[in-house]
């Protein structure tokens, strides 16, 4: 508070409410009230008076106040003594410190960060090849266990090559058939005639 | 020092309600509301309507502007809205487009 400024920095005070959208490149100190969602690729901070009422995407989050939503984090979620969170947490590194009230999923590990990776992959991916998604969908269906891990694995390439396959060679075949025929055609007719 | 601050590289969408002093270095769209003072500096971005105490604005408003006491349009500034307040400066150098309104 003291050194505010420096300019990298956004500060929201103890008498400050803000509803709606916060989105940014910088670090962000939550020392009041928010209701709205927050994404920001630095670290986000919410310290012991400021409570946040949705989901936190950002770098890095440290909780030392209340947050009710989702907490994911690209490096690591530390949740500090007084924190209290209700929502899921996911994060490469996560800490929850002797004093801190979770309720939720909790999930570490790389994992954790390659899913929403893969899933921002996959949508950007969608509009180039959307026959791949509906045919991956039709398996999913007979598979219920593996659906959290669909996303995470690779199945859209093959559903891709079949049809990309099927379609070559669909293409491909008629074309050498038909000059096939009309060569043993010709060849058949010459003898037949010699 | 000012209790809320808000950096420049951070974008709000909505509305931002504070008892305290506010200073924006980023952007804002929505509303601004605050009892203290509110400083909009340079390069900052604010489309909304601003309430509050004594304001000094640098960047870019787009929006009403009421003040409880006053507000100083500084060199750089450009402002296209309604100002309300007792007092009103405009700096050589500010771009203003709007009504000014001062409790006459």
């Amino acid at each position: 508070m003291a050194n505010d400024t420096n300019d990298t920095r956004t500060v929201l005070g103890r008498g400050t409410r803000v509803r709606g959208r916060i989105t940014g490149g910088q670090d962000l100190e939550i020392h009041g009230h928010v209701e709205g969602e927050i994404s920001a690729s630095g670290e986000v901070s919410i310290e012991s008076t400021g409570t946040v009422s949705s989901s936190i995407a950002a770098h890095s989050i440290v909780v030392r106040g209340a947050v009710r939503g989702d907490l994911t984090a690209e490096d690591s979620v530390h949740l500090e003594d007084g924190a209290r969170v209700v929502g899921d947490v996911r994060a490469p590194r996560i800490a929850i410190a002797q004093g801190a009230l979770v309720k939720g999923y909790v999930q570490t590990g790389e994992a954790s960060a390659q899913r929403p990776a893969a899933a921002r992959k996959a949508v950007a991916a969608a509009p180039a090849v959307r026959a791949a998604p509906v045919a991956v969908a039709r398996p999913v269906v007979a598979t219920p266990p593996r659906k959290v891990e669909k996303p995470v694995a690779a199945p859209p390439p093959p559903p891709v090559k079949r049809p990309v396959v099927t379609l070559a060679g669909a293409k491909a075949a008629p074309s050498p058939v038909v000059p096939a025929l009309k060569k043993g055609a010709k060849g058949a007719l010459a003898k037949k005639r010699g | 020092m000012a209790g809320t601050v808000i950096g420049a590289g951070i974008t709000i969408e909505g509305e931002v309600i504070s008892d305290e002093e506010v200073v924006v270095q980023g952007t804002i769209r929505g509303k601004l509301q605050a009892k203290e003072g509110v400083t909009v500096e340079a390069g900052a971005v604010v489309e909304a309507d601003i309430h509050g105490g004594p304001m000094v604005v640098a960047g870019w408003v787009t929006g009403n502007i009421v003040s409880s006491d006053r507000v100083d349009l500084q060199s750089g500034a450009r402002v296209v809205g309604n100002v309300k307040a007792s007092r009103i400066t405009i700096a050589d150098g500010a771009q203003f487009k709007g009504n000014v309104d001062m409790d006459v």
